[in-house]
């Protein structure tokens, strides 16, 4: 019985680990396409904030300054997305497929580069920070309150957003935008500013997220390590309707379905362990069928916002 | 006109440079990258056929992707099409060993356009009956149809006596012809040069091309006109898609002999910057392929020989695109309609 | 002292005055309503108002004094509030949130839906309007969706409100009601400016009336000095019917085609258009008169079908073509030439032959077997080119680069050559200079002479006049009448018609 406990206890926990890098973009992504912005490059937005952070931190040998750094990495390169979607007006699936590939591009040729002479070292990873007395609690204090810093920061985004989101006139000129530009502006709503805005909030929090994978998980970068997270994102904020809340339980499913996928061979199910990996997304393409009809999708999502000639 | 020609000297100009400061980040020098990457495009045979080779499902998910925008579909799917039609290939050469080996040949890429077709249709009918954007739907299949493959080359497909994720071998007999020993070169490239040649008849040549044409330039006027226009996209779509999977075909019937993980190398999402690089236009997309293959064995070289990364090709690709984007030649790119829901 | 006064309005687009030196004047308190048919310059001169655009010349003074207004945001700032045509709502939000949305009420951020709540409520109270505030607005019917509009408006602190055609879309309860509210309004000092072209309305509710014709103001009248005729002729204005005699006339026998009980319903609201029936027959050319926004240019897609209609038949070379394809009906003889030809006639990035080959490519003899025929295509539009003297660098130019006469005759040119027995036109020569113009309703007016049918489809009344047989108004998507187009044609039936009456009505008028 005990051992059960243990390996529940063990999986969830890496669940949430896992979840976390996906919920930072998801929640990014769900507030951009809030207000009209579809972001296909959220890979390259959380490639950079892995790479970069990792770089910050291993020569300046703090933590903090590595998440700063992958922060203010994602930041740039989302501001790049929305130069091209907002104000030029290009399509936003093209901009993002070719940000992608470029980005990849980049931090590889920089990892090669130097790593010939560093060697990609690992780093100490993020610590986790106890709360007190909480974190006693028999069973679940350990999985709930004990985790590191970006853990209880992501709580507070969660949280705050959700806020914003359904208390704040912010939030309520936001999602106009992403309903119906013209009348947003129609009433006075910077639509351009509060486009950039969100986009930048966007590449902030893949930045994060992104940083989070080489400074919390793995302790260093390799290859291509995002491998795809950014696409899952675009699944979770689907899955969790672009609601803070949802896309947090939607990233701990697909967290869950990573995690179940490394301990199928350890509990002897005969189940192929792909099938975990591929089931999250199955169930998105459900999802979108399933909320396609009832138009949930804000009205003017992908279409670039052009003032036209009155 | 003059401004045209203008912007693309500026624009070669100024790629050039960039990688030739990439280059010198290095620590090698331009000079000498210039002459190994030279050497190695063009130096040896092997350079040579690589070129060909690597072209090779370039050049399928190229026309693939390029005929679905020019219906203003966004088919970021290749990859799943990919692998997908590579399953089907895949299983009638491997199983189907009472047909004799051109037959079996046929048949592979047969299954394979059908595949490839069907899991591009998918997203197709997703848009056009519940208005669901491909943007998000093409990706999900992706995963799904790697997941597929996963499950396949560890279960019913899976090589048996073997504890590897792949599948039995293809036999001789049934791969497709070597042209040219020792390289790696294979028919899977002349069978590539000859769907450019269809593709561009069929677009240019027949009333059904015609249709598709006309539909990706305006949708609606099409329809007005009495086109049919929900025929037209979701031919484009299984065409499209069929392409992509014959990507994966030539992979397996070509090059690995036998369905993998990892085949693809992104080739999927390579083909969106070659086909918008092409202007959609399949004998374009040849001469891209072509170029974007070279670029990567002479990268390849120069990785070998001076430790300049191979990644110098997709941050050349990659800035060319963005910079295309980002200029006023990048509008013929943003008018590209999308697939509106009818009236 | 006038509360406002515009004075010497002028605004051109491209060479032509929507307004042109027009004055304009609203007392405190009152409702003023602003008529004219389509292109009178109502929509502009308010649009100048509202901050929309910049006028060329003239001045607006508020109380007196000189005010300038650069933006919508000026506007609102001084006290003016627009409800436009097509609603400025968010269709998913509440009526609440749509109608504080881009405002700070309390200067903080957050959002106190009690107390706005409690706020609007009063608000309503005191302008006697009722919404509900808490549904989202795609739920409402569209005469509730208006009151938000308006107490949008009056949430900013209009006391100057603009209603761009407010009928347009009510049900005749709604309209009741909404003529309460402009009376409720005017009470609590509001003043109001209506633009609409419906007589009726007018003089019910109206207290003024100003008639705009070709960009001038015509004249302004108080509404209990005056009636619907006089209205009308100021709105249309006396015109000699030229042309009109040298016309053959054809037997009227043979319908070409037969429309019954047709109707199109397409959300709860209010139809598109209802029970219209009529006859078009061989060698005549039926006009279709009306506003814009009538439901004749969804008629028309009807008849083609592009829209699927609801209701009644079509009868069409003795068949009923109800179920059949837009490609099917063309293939029976039924040429389209349509209003928004770049968006639902031309593939404008397509160049010129292949825009001739988009009725006939699928089939011999400009495909054969599925390969297109390019030399059979080329001669064709060669010789359509040339017989309509479309001015073109050649076949192979860019339908985009050709101007918009020519850019018409090549739809022309391309509808006619499969020899169809009828053309519905609607708005054909919309936006062509006076030359293009005359090309076209000459090609028109032969094709009638072979004994063929037009149905045409159009706002000028010239247009109409100089060359229909007979003259079907429509109004709020109903036939309001026909009347034939001869010595025995009385304008003021027309205009009266056109402005809601119904014939009977008439009838009883005179």
């Amino acid at each position: 019985m005990n051992s059960t406990l243990t390996f529940i206890l063990a999986f969830m926990a890496a669940a949430i680990r896992m979840a976390v890098p996906l919920t930072y973009a998801s929640l990014g992504e769900s507030i951009s396409e809030r207000c009209g912005i579809i972001n296909i490059g959220l890979e390259s937005f959380m490639l950079s904030g892995a790479f970069f952070g990792y770089t910050a931190a291993y020569y300046s040998g703090s933590l903090l300054v590595g998440f700063i750094c992958g922060m203010l990495a994602g930041m740039l390169i989302s501001l790049i997305h929305g130069v091209l979607t907002i104000s030029l007006h290009q399509d936003q699936t093209i901009a993002g497929v070719a940000l992608n590939i470029f980005t990849l591009g980049v931090v590889t040729f920089i990892f090669t580069v130097s790593a010939s002479s560093s060697g990609g070292a690992s780093i100490a990873t993020l610590q986790s920070i106890p709360i007190p007395v909480l974190s006693s609690i028999p069973i679940i204090g350990d999985l709930l309150f004990n985790n590191d810093i970006v853990v209880y920061l992501l709580i507070l985004l969660v949280v705050g957003t959700s806020f914003y989101l359904r208390r704040t006139f912010w939030g309520m000129e936001l999602c106009a935008i992403g309903e119906n530009p013209q009348a947003a502006d129609s009433v006075g709503i910077r639509v351009y500013k509060i486009k950039y805005l969100a986009e930048l909030f966007n590449g902030a929090m893949c930045g994060i997220g992104g940083a989070y994978i080489t400074l919390a998980q793995v302790g260093r970068y390799t290859d291509n390590i995002t491998s795809g997270r950014g696409y899952i994102a675009l699944a979770i904020v689907v899955f969790g309707k672009r609601n803070p809340y949802g896309v947090m339980l939607a990233s701990l499913f697909f967290g869950a379905a990573n995690a179940l996928q490394y301990r199928m061979q350890s509990i002897g199910i005969p189940l192929p362990s792909q099938l975990f990996v591929g089931l999250p997304y199955v169930l998105t393409v459900l999802a979108l069928l399933v909320s396609a009809r009832k138009g949930s999708d804000p009205m003017a999502l992908g279409k670039p916002y052009i003032r036209s000639m009155r | 006109m003059n401004n045209r020609v203008w912007g693309t000297v500026l624009l070669t100009f100024f790629v050039l440079l960039v990688a030739a400061a990439l280059i010198l980040i290095v620590g090698a020098s331009p000079l000498d990258a210039v002459r190994i990457f030279i050497n190695g495009v063009l130096g040896t045979s092997n350079g040579v056929a690589e070129i060909m080779v690597k072209a090779t499902p370039l050049i399928f998910t190229g026309l693939g992707v390029s005929l679905s925008l020019r219906t203003g579909f966004f088919n970021i799917g290749a990859e799943g099409q990919f692998y997908l039609g590579a399953m089907g290939a895949a299983m009638v050469a491997i199983y189907l060993t009472a047909l004799p080996g051109p037959l079996r040949i046929l048949l592979s890429m047969l299954a394979a356009l059908l595949v490839g077709g069907i899991w591009a249709l998918i997203p197709a009918v997703m848009k056009n009956r519940l208005g669901i954007s491909e943007a998000v739907s093409t990706i999900m299949l992706n995963y799904i149809a790697i997941m597929i493959v996963g499950i396949a080359v560890r279960g019913f497909l899976q090589q048996p006596d073997s504890a590897l994720p792949q599948s039995a071998q293809v036999e001789e007999a049934a791969r497709f012809p070597q042209l040219w020993h020792p390289t790696r070169l294979h028919a899977g490239f002349l069978v590539a040069l000859l769907c450019v040649v269809l593709v561009w008849f069929i677009l240019e040549r027949t009333s059904v091309g015609f249709e598709m044409r006309m539909t990706g330039h305006n949708q609606r006027a099409a329809y007005c006109l009495g086109l049919p226009i929900t025929r037209s996209v979701a031919l484009c779509a299984l065409i499209g898609g069929g392409l992509a999977g014959l990507a994966g075909c030539a992979e397996i019937l070509g090059i690995q002999f036998r369905l993998l993980e990892g085949m693809s190398s992104g080739v999927g999402y390579t083909a969106v910057l070659i086909a918008l690089l092409a202007k959609n236009r399949p004998f374009n997309v040849l001469v891209v392929s072509l170029l974007y293959a070279a670029f990567q064995v002479g990268a390849n070289s120069m990785q070998r020989q001076l430790g300049v990364p191979s990644a110098i090709v997709t941050i050349i690709t990659g800035l060319i695109v963005l910079i295309l984007l980002g200029s006023s030649v990048g509008t013929k790119m943003k008018e590209s309609k999308g697939l509106k829901v009818k009236t | 002292m006038a509360y406002l006064e515009m004075r010497g309005i002028t605004k051109g687009f491209q060479g032509v005055l929507a307004n042109d030196k027009i004055d304009f004047c609203l007392e405190e308190g009152e409702i003023h309503a602003l008529l004219g048919e389509n292109g009178a310059g109502k929509t502009t001169l308010m649009n100048i108002l509202y901050g929309l655009y910049q006028p060329d010349g003239g001045d607006i003074f508020l109380r007196g004094e000189k005010v300038n207004i650069q933006n919508p945001k000026d506007a609102i700032n001084l006290g003016i509030g627009m409800v436009h045509q097509h609603f400025m709502l968010v269709s998913k939000m509440t009526m609440l949130q749509n109608i504080v949305l881009g405002l700070r009420p309390y200067g903080s951020p957050f959002f106190n839906k009690a107390k706005l709540r409690q706020d609007l409520e009063a608000l309503c109270e005191r302008y006697g309007l009722g919404v509900e505030l808490d549904v989202p607005v795609n739920r409402l019917s569209v005469g509730i969706q208006q009151r938000g509009e308006i107490i949008k408006a009056l949430y900013r602190e209009a006391k100057l409100l603009v209603l761009d055609e407010p009928t347009a879309v009510l049900t005749p309860q709604e309209i009741l009601e909404f003529f309460d509210i402009m009376r409720a309004l005017k009470a609590k000092g509001c003043s109001i400016i209506l633009i609409s072209h419906k007589l009726q309305e007018i003089l019910d509710v109206a207290d003024r009336a100003t008639v705009l014709r070709d960009g001038k103001a015509i004249t302004t009248v108080k509404t209990k000095e005056t009636n619907e005729v006089a209205l009308s002729n100021a709105m249309i204005g006396r015109m000699l019917q030229e042309g009109s005699a040298h016309r053959e006339t054809f037997a009227h026998d043979q319908p070409a085609l037969s429309v019954s009980g047709l109707g199109l319903q397409e959300k709860e609201d209010l139809p598109v258009f209802k029970d219209i029936s009529f006859d078009l027959y061989q060698g005549e050319v039926l006009g279709i008169a009306g506003v814009d926004g009538n439901g004749q240019l969804e008629l028309a897609e009807a008849l083609t079908g592009i829209r699927k209609h609801s209701q009644g038949d079509i009868v069409f070379r003795g068949q009923s073509i109800s179920q059949l394809s837009i490609r099917k009906r063309f293939e029976l003889g039924m040429a389209y030439v349509p209003s928004d030809r770049h968006r639902d006639g031309l593939i404008m990035d397509a160049d010129v032959k292949s825009n001739i080959a988009l009725r006939g490519y699928y089939k011999a003899p400009m495909s054969k077997r599925g390969i297109l025929a390019a030399n059979y295509i080329e001669e064709t539009s060669e010789r359509l080119v040339q017989d309509y003297h479309v001015k073109t660098a050649g076949i192979g130019q860019q339908s985009r680069l050709l101007s918009g006469g020519n850019q018409q005759k090549v739809i022309l040119g391309r509808e006619i050559n499969s020899d169809p027995s009828v053309i519905i036109a609607a708005q054909p020569t919309r936006g062509l200079d006076i030359g293009a113009t005359e090309q076209m309703r000459n090609l028109l007016m032969n094709f009638r002479n072979q004994g063929k049918s037009v149905l045409l489809i159009s706002t000028d009344l010239d247009e109409l006049l100089q060359m229909s047989d007979r003259i079907l108004v429509m109004y709020k998507g109903c036939v309001a009448g026909v009347l034939k187009n001869d010595e025995t044609l009385d304008l003021d039936t027309l205009g009266l018609l056109m402005g809601g009456y119904t014939c009977e009505v008439v009838a009883d008028e005179q």
